[in-house]
């Protein structure tokens, strides 16, 4: 098939390029870029707007070096991605294309990287818990299988390693690590603990390393989540790493901006929450499939910025790391209701009264600050907080069983309290206290 | 309009959801079209007309497509189709669960597991065949709105109407009792210019007509949600709005579902828009299997879910709330009590502001459009009582605030538009104190509790006060607070601690109804009211307040047990008794 060519480049911008005319582009297809002496291929790009007067385009490997008159060969297509069961324990770039040095891929198939939504009716309610060996995570927000959810952390926090710690105990069958502007050390890290954990041979990295080309980034997780859902489709239980949204945000954010769009809050588009949400989206558990859980990596300041809070919304809850810590007040695992009903007698009770208890502390330790907390109780509660963040909002470490986690809070309770001042239940008091 | 061919226009440019085109002749504001696009054939609505800068005689139509344009190109051809956005109403509403534009997911999910543009399906079930009584006769005169008989639709009774728009007209033929799907003529009527209309079990309604009232009125009975807080303190009656916002993870969901299971209504229509597709699943998976608290059947036979999720076009998010609306207005018009929760406000306010962002519009605070609180005004109005045929629409509208700040654009509009507000608070929330509605901050109601005015101030007003002795007790220290002081912020703690705060996850702690309200507000009010003189003997101070904090924390703890497992009459008795006992013990002390 001969492709329509476009000769001639109007405007060459940070990350998009525009062409005068209506050469006949579609809307999202895609176009590659030659050099025009040599037809040696450059880059390509994707169509975002058209009008009469003038085609704009997404220039996936940057716009540095193009000319005016570097030529345009028309492809007709959506960009796809390459499927097969070889690109286990291989590393690609954002739009796919190998990137370990190592030999090319011959594709079983070509698969959309639109992410259509899934009919919500195919969805099964997720019910099947996903256990970490991490106290605060499996008894006080227990990860469900098919949930979506992040880290929130400054950007100084041991995120990553959080995230490798919850993929090295996980129970799917494939692993998809999907990094937007990562250090090259970070890269490294992941793919040696990957390595270490036994696990390299059922996982594929997608990654973009901060400095590469925009577009790649922004590409990156349609691409890997595309790729995921294939997996999901054939029956797999695939695990999604995705970090860091912000850095993903952050492109996004530009992106926008080099398009003149109207910027909402912060600069970001005012499309944020929806962008975020496509992606997100894709976790599902599908009803005769396999299922995709998401777990994510939000880098921020403050909570109140536009990514995490954003990302709050769409997300079925998030670990809050802080100081090395994950914290129990801001993190949340909406699924947890789902399984934590039917593990031991004592699993929710004691999760909400610990909590309490906690945030009754925490107005202790600002009292404290000021000497206004010197009643018998408030010491309680000052010692209690003190031993809870030792001892149970530490997440790394030796992985400990949800029944010895459960008997471990008892004890923390028991080192500071009377049973009455738990308001637990005559009943458990009788059967766990001593 | 007598069109005998299709209006059409060429598409002259395309950005994300939003199209022009260039046409000659005539176009109308607010009509749909169809774009067609390699063959598929995909919705729009026409948002603004503006002359062509290149053609004199033709105009320029600019567009908002609701599915996503992939592949489209310069010169796609569209097609006007004349009529506004619009819904199907008739039977079989009830138990549907449909995407923003009323396709039903169930019949989608038979072509694909995906939901791909251009994909569509009858709205409600062409071949279902309904039991339809007449119950007027030839010859006999109607107009807009009046009944020609009726089809059982469940539990219910659903009246088949003349659509509204029509003027006097007089019945030609009606077909007499029998089976018949909803594509099938039952009556014909000829109206005053003599012209003759077909009228089926069926008929489309355009969703920015509000179904009108047959005789509005205050709302003023007020409906039992199950949930103590809502219900003592800041209540919604039939045909009221409330806004609810809060930041995320402070329980809207939560709070969501438990009016879904527990609220007394005769229909549930639940709006998902813009939010998780898990948590709609969860209502129509799970929820079917539980029990409608007022018959007794399956939940799912009171309610109709319009699902535009978060990964759905987000053009079709505005449209979803108002196909909703229309829907509720509808059973409104029929008699029957509905509840519209529109989950999320916010995110309807959020399509708006992409929309006119892509439309260049200059944009207000926040880049929401500058007439945000107008719109946000105008939806709640929808809602309301209809003494005319004692049916009402009450609209509970969550509102995600960016960054939890109640004082951005759309919680501000909102709180400016509803009757009542639960705002949800982090702190209470971080707290675990769920649900997280704070009855001292942003929460408020104008509509009538099932206590008096003056007990729900009474209550309010201990808890106001107790929390002020805590904003004491943080700052200067428990030893400076009189004991008075301290007896009273644990009557506060107690009231929060055993009545405010509720476990939506427990049988029989989810949900409280009115006679048992009563049994604790009498409870609460003694304990108000009534001064326990705690054994001070010789005591230091800060032996006594130890003292009453080991006795108020034993009254909580039995309390608490009190809400999970007194059921008979006999045993909510009990609580009084452990009242006056817990006062009058102390004054034997002495």
């Amino acid at each position: 098939m001969i492709r329509k060519e476009i000769n001639r480049i109007s405007e060459v911008g940070k990350a998009l390029i525009s062409v005068e005319g209506n050469p006949g582009v579609a809307l999202n297809h895609v176009v590659e870029l030659l050099e025009a002496e040599t037809n040696q291929s450059l880059s390509f790009a994707k169509a975002i707007n058209i009008t009469e007067e003038i085609t704009r385009f997404q220039v996936f490997n940057g716009t540095q070096g193009l000319s005016t008159q570097t030529k345009l060969r028309m492809h007709e297509v959506p960009l796809s991605a390459g499927f097969s069961y070889n690109m286990l324990g291989r590393s690609f770039d954002g739009i796919g294309d190998v990137a370990d040095g190592g030999p090319e891929i011959i594709f079983d198939k070509q698969i959309s990287t639109r992410l259509d939504t899934l009919n919500p009716t195919v969805r099964l309610v997720p019910k099947q818990p996903l256990w970490t060996g991490i106290p605060m995570i499996d008894v006080f927000n227990t990860l469900v299988k098919s949930q979506k959810i992040p880290i929130f952390a400054g950007p100084t926090e041991p995120y990553n390693r959080l995230l490798s710690q919850i993929a090295q105990g996980a129970q799917a069958d494939v692993i998809i690590f999907a990094g937007i502007g990562l250090k090259f050390d970070e890269y490294h890290y992941f793919k040696e603990q990957l390595s270490q954990s036994g696990n390299i041979d059922k996982t594929i990295m997608f990654t973009h390393l901060a400095g590469d080309s925009q577009i790649k980034g922004l590409m990156l997780p349609d691409v890997a989540l595309s790729v995921s859902r294939e997996f999901a489709d054939q029956g797999k239980d695939v695990l999604v790493l995705l970090t860091d949204m912000t850095n993903w945000s952050n492109i996004l954010r530009n992106v926008a901006n080099y398009q003149d769009q109207i910027p909402s809050l912060q600069g970001y588009p005012g499309s944020l929450y929806s962008e975020l949400a496509k992606r997100y989206e894709v976790a599902a558990d599908i009803e005769g499939a396999g299922s995709i859980t998401i777990i994510g990596a939000t880098t921020l300041e403050s909570l109140e910025d536009p990514v995490p809070d954003n990302t709050g919304y769409i997300t079925e809850g998030q670990f809050f790391l802080e100081n090395g810590k994950l914290k129990l007040a801001r993190s949340l695992s909406r699924l947890k209701q789902q399984v934590n009903g039917d593990t031991r007698a004592d699993h929710r009770p004691i999760m909400t009264v610990m909590a309490s208890l906690l945030a009754d502390a925490e107005k202790a330790y600002e009292a404290a600050e000021v000497g206004a907390a010197n009643d018998t109780f408030s010491q309680k509660l000052l010692r209690y907080r003190e031993d809870f963040i030792r001892n149970m909002e530490e997440p790394f470490g030796e992985s400990i069983e949800l029944e010895a986690a459960l008997d471990k809070c008892w004890d923390i309770l028991k080192r500071h309290f009377e049973p009455t001042e738990t308001g637990l239940s005559k009943k458990l008091i009788e059967q766990y206290w001593n | 309009m007598n069109n005998t061919k299709t209006r059409t226009g060429k598409l002259t440019s395309i950005q994300d959801s939003l199209v022009k085109a260039r046409f000659y002749g005539n176009v109308i504001m607010g009509e749909t079209a169809n774009v067609i696009v390699d063959g598929k054939s995909l919705q729009a609505e026409v948002l603004q007309i503006v002359a062509d800068p290149k053609y004199e005689d033709a105009g320029i139509v600019e567009m908002q497509v609701f599915e996503d344009l992939t592949g489209a190109q310069i010169g796609d051809q569209v097609e006007f189709t004349g009529k506004s956005l619009s819904v199907l109403l008739g039977p079989g509403l009830l138990t549907s669960i449909w995407d923003g534009l009323q396709n039903p997911l169930y019949k989608l999910g038979e072509q694909n597991a995906y939901l791909v543009p251009g994909m569509k399906a009858p709205a409600l079930d062409e071949e279902k065949l309904w039991d339809f009584t007449p119950s007027v006769a030839i010859g006999d005169k109607v107009t807009g709105g009046d009944t020609i008989g009726t089809v059982p639709e469940g539990r219910l009774q659903h009246s088949i109407l003349v659509p509204f728009n029509f003027g006097k007209c007089k019945i030609e033929s009606i077909i007499g009792k029998s089976s018949v799907n909803i594509t099938e003529k039952v009556a014909v009527v000829l109206d005053s210019q003599n012209v003759r209309h077909e009228l089926k079990l069926a008929f489309r309604w355009a969703v920015k007509s509000p179904i009108p009232f047959k005789e509005r009125a205050i709302p003023s009975k007020t409906i039992s949600t199950g949930v103590r807080v809502i219900d003592l303190l800041a209540p919604v009656s039939y045909g009221g709005t409330v806004g609810n916002p809060g930041p995320f993870g402070a329980g809207k969901t939560v709070l969501q579902h438990s009016l879904c299971k527990y609220a007394l209504a005769d229909v549930i229509i639940m709006a998902a828009c813009g939010e998780r597709a898990g948590e709609a699943v969860e209502v129509f998976k799970d929820f079917a299997e539980l029990e409608d608290p007022s018959t007794g059947d399956s939940l799912m036979n009171r309610m109709c879910i319009f699902g535009n999720t978060s990964s759905m076009p987000v053009a079709a998010r505005e449209a979803s709330v108002f196909i909703a609306l229309t829907v509720g207005e509808y059973y409104r018009y029929q008699g029957y009590n509905v509840v519209l929760l529109a989950d999320s406000t916010s995110r309807w306010a959020q399509a708006l502001r992409e929309r006119s962002g892509r439309q260049g519009d200059i944009p207000g605070p926040e880049a929401f459009p500058m007439d945000i609180p107008d719109q946000i005004k105008g939806m709640y109005q929808r809602a309301g009582a209809d003494q005319g045929t004692g049916g009402s629409l009450t609209f509970i509208g969550t509102v995600s605030p960016a960054g939890g700040n109640f004082q951005e654009p759309v919680t501000q509009a909102t709180m400016d538009a509803t009757g009542g507000f639960w705002g949800l608070s982090q702190d209470r929330a971080d707290a675990k104190k769920y649900p997280a509605i704070d009855p001292l901050a942003y929460t408020s109601s104008v509509y009538d509790s099932f206590i008096s005015w003056n007990d729900r101030n009474k209550m309010l007003q201990t808890l106001q006060e107790a929390n002020g002795i805590d904003q004491t007790i943080s700052t200067i220290g428990l030893k400076k607070v009189p004991v008075e002081k301290y007896i009273l912020y644990q009557k506060g703690l107690t009231i929060d601690f055993c009545v405010m705060q509720q476990n939506a996850f427990h049988k029989m702690d989810a949900c409280t109804r009115p006679e048992r309200l009563i049994i604790i507000n009498e409870a609460v009010q003694k304990l108000i009211d009534s001064s326990i003189d705690f054994a001070r003997e010789d005591k230091e101070d800060e032996e006594v307040k130890e003292l009453v904090k080991a006795k108020f924390d034993e009254l909580r703890q039995w309390w608490k047990d009190w809400n999970v497992t007194a059921q008979s009459l006999d045993e909510m008795a009990v609580l009084h008794e452990k009242i006056e006992q817990f006062i009058l013990q102390e004054e034997y002390a002495l």
